[in-house]
């Protein structure tokens, strides 16, 4: 039996355990006379640095009544208009050449960490919705009464996951993007669907084999046919079973989804590794990268324990 | 529908035989007629192929060979749509098998709402009516892991009730009970009986027999061996009978 003061005393270890986890890394960073600049991170991830924008032809500079600014370029062709900037940097009448600063845009944008998060989040998104649509399908033909759907359902399960999901990604991307022209994002996404569904698959179908069997015998019992007494009978209660494997696979999908950075779409991880050799903080850049997947991660747990509970109301 | 198909039996089992996918012999040309309103009691010792021949009334089992007739439809002809016959004969099992994702009440509306197509005011309804004439008024709202055994089974019979059967079939509904439950699960049986419906009842429950069944019937082996009216059937002296007989009592 655990008491109140020992709970407490338990935290109180815990608290002076992580300090010096973290002092430890604080000082080997010394050791090795590493000096921390974290804020040297923030431009990459909100960067408020003003944008320049460029002539993109020689031309001559006009500035309407409205204050759009236009060129007519020297050679024809369509001119370049520029509607939105904060100060003017030409005046009306200049002669410009391609690149020269007409003006400056102020404000802020996001910078490739933060984009790189938002490619990281889209990807494992999409994915697990086709994920879910795969391991539904494959999961229910592995319980077929036809042989043939059965064997196709193992096949899959077992191609994919006795093989790498680094080798699935070039596949996908040097073989099946090329015969069917996908773009990088579409052929990851495929990898990344491909991968879990199999794993999705098997975890429905445990959960479906684990509502007992009389579920479905009291259902067809009072008239349903097949498909209704899977809708409103088994799965609901297979569900619930199978949310805590789900989440867990889930939460793998997310952090696999950093092995796309192969095919070079730039993910979080990517991001993370341009920015770091652009900022000279390898530290900071990696740790920040840690910590935004272990939030992304963390959310979707926490959502799927919402649901789980309530879920749970029959218990 | 004349005076004829009136008096034919409901059920017309002929020479149904079953062999198990592992070659178990469960059922050995097993003939039966009941007629409507009838309570048939089937006993017999345990594996003796009771519940299979139950599940193949409403085709939970298949069949080897024979027939087996519901309400003029015979179940083994390829267009017989079998959720159509299902719909008429309700079920209720040893070990309840309630929905346990839904409240007594979301049980007994589910089929009617899903396969009937009724309106969830009409079957709320309905079901309310049912839940109360099994004594569950106070317990609608209940899941079933909130409710007693005895409460589950009868959220069990009115589920199948609700979809309107002609036929109610079951399968050792006290076994699984403690004794202090049994009692209101058999009245609610009783009840049934006496509004005429139609019953084949597998159970251990000898008081019962002797009191509601027109008929009862002993099989052993796959085989059934006696069928009688109560008062002649505990009298007989058939030997496998008395055997068994002496076991359970
Ligand atoms: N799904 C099955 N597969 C193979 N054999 C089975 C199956 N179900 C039942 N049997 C066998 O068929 C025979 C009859 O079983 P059944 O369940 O009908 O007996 P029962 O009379 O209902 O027994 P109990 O009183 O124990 O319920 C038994 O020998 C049993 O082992
Ligand atoms: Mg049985």
């Amino acid at each position: 039996m655990e008491t109140q003061s020992s709970r407490w005393l338990g935290h109180g270890l815990y608290l002076l355990i992580m300090a010096i986890l973290i002092s430890g890394v604080y000082f080997s960073g010394q050791r090795i006379n590493y000096t921390w600049h974290w804020e040297r991170l923030w431009p990459y991830i909100v960067n408020t640095d003003p944008q320049d924008i460029f002539a993109e032809t020689d031309g001559t500079v006009v500035i309407d009544e409205k204050g759009t600014l236009s060129i007519e370029p020297d050679y024809g062709g369509d001119p370049q208009i520029v509607r939105e900037y904060t100060t003017l940097v030409a005046y009306d009448g200049d002669l410009i050449f391609q690149g020269d600063t007409l003006a400056r845009l102020e404000g802020w944008r996001f910078g490739p960490i933060a984009e790189g998060l938002w490619v990281t989040i889209k990807l494992s998104f999409i994915s697990l919705i086709f994920s879910i649509i795969l391991g539904l399908i494959f999961g229910l033909m592995r319980i077929s009464h036809r042989q043939v759907m059965r064997n196709l359902a193992v096949t899959y399960v077992e191609v994919i996951r006795g093989t790498p999901l680094l080798v699935q990604i070039f596949i996908v991307y040097f073989f099946i993007g090329t015969v069917f022209d996908l773009d990088r994002f579409t052929a990851g996404v495929a990898a990344l669907s491909i991968f879990t569904g199999a794993y999705v698959a098997e975890i429905v179908r445990a959960g479906i084999q684990s509502v007992p069997t009389g579920q479905m015998e009291a259902a067809r019992s009072l008239g349903m046919n097949y498909v209704q007494a899977m809708c409103y009978v088994i799965m609901p209660q297979a569900i619930k079973r199978t949310l805590p494997p789900l989440a867990g696979q889930f939460i793998n999908l997310i952090k696999d989804s950093s092995l796309v950075s192969v095919i070079s779409i730039t993910d979080l991880t990517k991001a993370g590794r341009e920015v770091v050799s652009g900022s000279f903080a390898p530290f900071e850049v990696w740790f920040t990268v840690a910590a935004l997947y272990l939030i992304v991660t963390g959310a979707l747990s926490w959502a799927i324990q919402i649901l789980e509970k309530r879920l749970s109301a029959s218990d | 529908m004349t005076d004829k198909t009136l008096n034919a039996p409901i059920i017309q089992a002929r020479h149904v035989d079953k062999t198990y996918p592992n070659g178990c012999h469960a059922l050995k040309k097993v003939s039966l007629d009941v007629k409507r309103g009838e309570v048939v009691v089937i006993i017999g010792p345990s594996g003796s192929g009771k519940s299979t021949f139950l599940r193949t009334l409403n085709q939970l089992e298949t069949i080897s060979t024979g027939a087996i007739d519901i309400d003029g439809i015979e179940l083994t002809d390829s267009s017989t749509n079998i959720n159509k016959v299902r719909e008429e004969v309700g079920m209720v099992f040893q070990s309840f098998n309630l929905f346990p994702h839904k409240t007594a009440l979301g049980n007994v509306m589910l089929s009617p709402m899903k396969v009937k197509k009724e309106t969830r005011a009409e079957a709320e309804v309905h079901a309310r009516e049912l839940l109360t004439r099994v004594g569950l008024a106070e317990r609608m709202q209940n899941y079933p892991s909130r409710l007693s055994g005895g409460q589950q089974q009868r959220v069990a019979i009115a589920r199948a009730l609700a979809m309107k059967p002609k036929i109610m079939l079951f399968d050792e509904p006290t076994s699984a009970l403690d004794p202090e439950m049994v009692g209101e699960v058999l009245d609610v049986m009783k009840g049934l009986a006496q509004e005429g419906m139609t019953m084949v009842v597998v159970t251990h429950e000898m008081g019962f027999a002797k009191e509601v069944a027109d008929r009862v019937v002993f099989m052993e082996e796959g085989e059934l061996i006696l069928e009688e009216s109560p008062d002649t059937f505990f009298e007989s002296n058939h030997p496998r009978l008395n055997r068994f007989l002496g076991q359970v009592l």
